[in-house]
């Protein structure tokens, strides 16, 4: 296709080119064809960036993204995508579930067959998606593109404006008028001039013409939400650095403390706290019901400062926070926030205050704190020492009855012992221990110290207990957890880019909405007085201004005939 | 600017195809950590029961067995009996095998190791972060792990029987680095 592009007043425009870059007059064939038409102003009519007459590969590839239509249908299949992931709980979501066929037999047994339709369509991960992520990094190319393809072309029209324009561009304006001219038009114009300066315009003049414009800057504003967007973007796919984003869940019992995988964190949890309403604060027609009102780990956040990554020595720790975490009040430290997740009512031994006992005397020889967790391998009380030789945290018997522990938890905890001291025979006796206050703990520890006895290992002599036990209901010289927390930890080093790109995002909105870029053009030939004004948006103020200026210059006009779309209506 | 538009098209889209690549085929490529044939197996640092530490790096080059077993798990004490009698017929030809054990206290892992009387190492893994990085599903599970340091088999669950161990074994050796 072949188009002249040189106007009539010389200038050489590029291909694409609406109105001429330097007088304004129409060149573009629809808009050359009714005489009468209001003129297409966008980008100042000016070409865009990369169109071009004979298109290069790279070229056709930069075209497509810098299509605004392209960028709509985008936005739209973005949109269309988003929505398929609301349909069902997402993978993401799902704590303890690691495996593709752990989440596909999960499913299958919530939603039955729909359910295994949209695993296998990948819809259970629709965010993390190659084809979604596509659109987004497709999104911001658009972005890019369209912005760069506009904002340059738009620049350079705007900072290098004729005054003098065809009598066509300004009588094609939204707000025009045209008229006698009975006055010296010199002092008409310097009169006129002084008016708009009144109102904020800048004004050029150049002999019998006049070109006046008022918040240029506003046309900024779409682009500089346009980079905010663009930065944001950048933080949403910068999340996908792992040392970037952390999303993960920790299971604590009271008094247990814990790496935080991944990190140089140690988590402790304190103490956990389940408090339910009592029926004074309830509403009438709740009470008698378990209403919860705190959820609460006191934890304490410690930093590995010493023997990290040494499998021999205990990691040495340094308490860097403390903070009781409730529903929507976080422990937060440098990026790391761990909140309130779950909880599950659990007892669980930490650790026994036991005392050894000498039957015979019926006297205490000592006593000792037992831990359920890496219990200490010796104990001395008084003359007599006691020596940890064998441990069963969930103790059971195997296929072979041999003594087993069945989990790794002390669900019921087995200690053997081997005690040496005065008046016992030099390879020591041996005593099982259960702490677990229960009939089967106790009549298992009853038989095993009896076989014991038979075979000569001990003589019967000790016992090693807890006192008191149970003190009114309660569990007594016997340290246990009631709950195990469940907390989620996150952090979001891409956090602060999405604010600061949101932050842009909305200035440029702010720029764009609340000012209007207005422009009055004046050109007089004669005594043919024409005027034309653009703006874009808000007509009607750049009308008030017009006829504001006028009268003050003994002009009288109604704003409304200004318009010109008048003959239309 | 008209100068530079075609370096900076060029630029705008090779930054582009830079992050939108790397952002697609994270998503493409989201990691599994399943271990299967053929993939190199993850590090570790371990101590054994005496307090020595062992490198995963220390059996470079050697055919290697890893083991993860735990005394709560009843296959894994019934087959920990044939682990050590297929060690003593091929360590001479430079088998290697360890014995990681699965969180347990150490003084549990150790009662039951000189019940058995295994003499190849057994490291302790803490807070199940080893068993973690190789995505353990299933105890016991066993590494068959070639001298060129790719993993040639995965065994999980049940027990295996001295002739399992021993075909798998010869493989491994037969297998040069």
């Amino acid at each position: 296709m072949f188009q002249n592009t040189k106007c009539e007043c010389g200038h050489q425009n590029p291909v694409g080119t609406v109105l001429c870059e330097s007088c304004g007059k129409p060149l573009d064939e629809a808009l050359l064809k009714d005489e009468n038409a209001l003129l297409e102003m966008r980008y100042d009519g000016v070409a865009r960036r990369s169109q071009k007459a004979n298109p290069h590969f790279v070229d056709r590839i930069w075209n497509f993204f810098s299509s605004v239509k392209i960028a709509v249908y985008l936005i739209v299949i973005t949109l269309i995508g988003a929505a398929f992931g609301t349909i069902l709980q997402q993978e993401s979501t799902i704590i303890n579930l690691t495996e593709r066929s752990e989440f596909a037999a999960y499913y299958k047994e919530q939603h039955g067959t729909f359910g295994v339709i949209y695993h296998a369509l990948g819809l259970s991960r629709t965010y993390e998606s190659w084809w979604f992520i596509g659109l987004l990094v497709m999104i911001g190319t658009s972005l890019v593109v369209c912005s760069l393809d506009r904002v340059l072309p738009l620049y350079r029209a705007l900072s290098k404006q004729q005054i003098r324009k065809h009598l066509q561009f300004i009588n094609r304006q939204h707000v025009v008028y045209s008229g006698e001219l009975t006055q010296d038009k010199q002092e008409w114009l310097d009169r006129f001039a002084k008016e708009l300066k009144r109102k904020r315009y800048r004004v050029w003049r150049e002999d019998g013409a006049l070109l006046a414009e008022k918040n240029r800057f506003s046309r900024w504003g779409p682009y500089i939400n346009h980079i905010g967007l663009i930065v944001f973007l950048l933080a949403v796919l910068g999340r996908s650095i792992p040392a970037w984003h952390m999303d993960q869940y920790l299971t604590l019992y009271e008094g247990e403390t814990r790496q935080i995988p991944g990190t140089n964190y140690y988590l402790k949890n304190d103490k956990f706290t389940l408090d339910y309403y009592s029926d004074e604060e309830l509403a009438s027609n709740q009470k008698g019901t378990k209403v919860v009102k705190l959820y609460e780990t006191k934890a304490r956040l410690y930093e590995c400062t010493d023997a990290c990554d040494d499998p021999t020595r205990e990691p040495v720790l340094t308490e860097v926070k403390q903070h009781d975490i409730r529903v929507n009040s976080a422990l937060a430290y440098k990026g790391l926030k761990v909140y309130q997740n779950s909880f599950q009512e659990k007892v669980r031994f930490i650790s026994v205050h036991a005392t050894l006992k000498d039957k015979v005397n019926g006297t205490d020889i000592g006593s000792f704190d037992l831990k359920m967790n890496q219990p200490e391998e010796e104990y001395k009380l008084g003359e007599y020492t006691l020596r940890l030789i064998d441990y069963y945290p969930d103790f059971g018997l195997d296929e072979q009855t041999r003594p087993m522990t069945k989990s790794r938890d002390p669900n019921n905890p087995a200690f053997v012992f081997r005690i040496a001291g005065p008046g016992i025979q030099d390879r020591g006796e041996v005593y099982v221990y259960f702490p677990m206050p229960s009939e089967k703990s106790k009549y298992y520890e009853t038989i095993l110290n009896e076989s014991f006895k038979q075979r000569g290992d001990n003589s019967g002599r000790f016992s090693i207990q807890v006192d008191n036990p149970i003190v009114d209901g309660q569990m007594n010289n016997i340290e246990y957890s009631a709950f195990t927390t469940y907390l989620n930890i996150r952090m979001d080093r891409a956090m602060p880019y999405v604010w600061v790109g949101a932050a842009i995002s909305m200035i440029g909105l702010i720029m764009g909405f609340y000012w209007q870029h207005r422009r009055i053009w004046i050109r007089i030939d004669g005594d043919k007085l024409a005027l034309g004004g653009h703006t874009n948006k808000n007509t009607y103020g750049l009308r008030a201004d017009v006829a504001g200026a006028l009268g003050k210059t003994r002009i009288e006009v109604d704003p409304k005939t200004l318009d010109n779309r008048r003959n239309e209506r | 600017m008209g100068r530079y538009r075609k370096p900076v098209q060029y630029i705008i889209l090779a930054v582009v195809l830079l992050i939108g690549g790397y952002a697609i085929g994270n998503s493409l490529f989201s990691k599994s950590v399943v271990l299967t044939k053929g993939d190199k197996p993850p590090g570790f640092r371990l101590a054994d029961l005496n307090n020595v530490v062992h490198d995963m790096e220390d059996y470079e080059g050697k055919p290697l067995i890893i083991n993860f077993w735990g005394t709560f798990c009843p296959p894994c004490r019934n087959e920990m009996p044939a682990l050590q009698h297929q060690y003593d017929k091929w360590k001479g030809q430079g088998l290697e095998l360890i014995g990681i054990n699965l969180s347990e206290d150490k003084l549990t892992a150790e009662s039951f190791i000189r019940q058995i009387g295994v003499d190849f190492p057994i490291l302790l893994d803490k807070d199940k972060k080893t068993e973690r990085k190789y995505g353990l599903k299933q105890y016991p599970t066993t590494f068959f792990i070639a001298p060129t340091g790719e993993i040639q088999e995965v065994v999980i669950g049940g027990v295996l029987t001295e002739e399992e161990i021993d075909k798998r074994i010869e493989r491994l050796i037969q297998t040069k680095s």
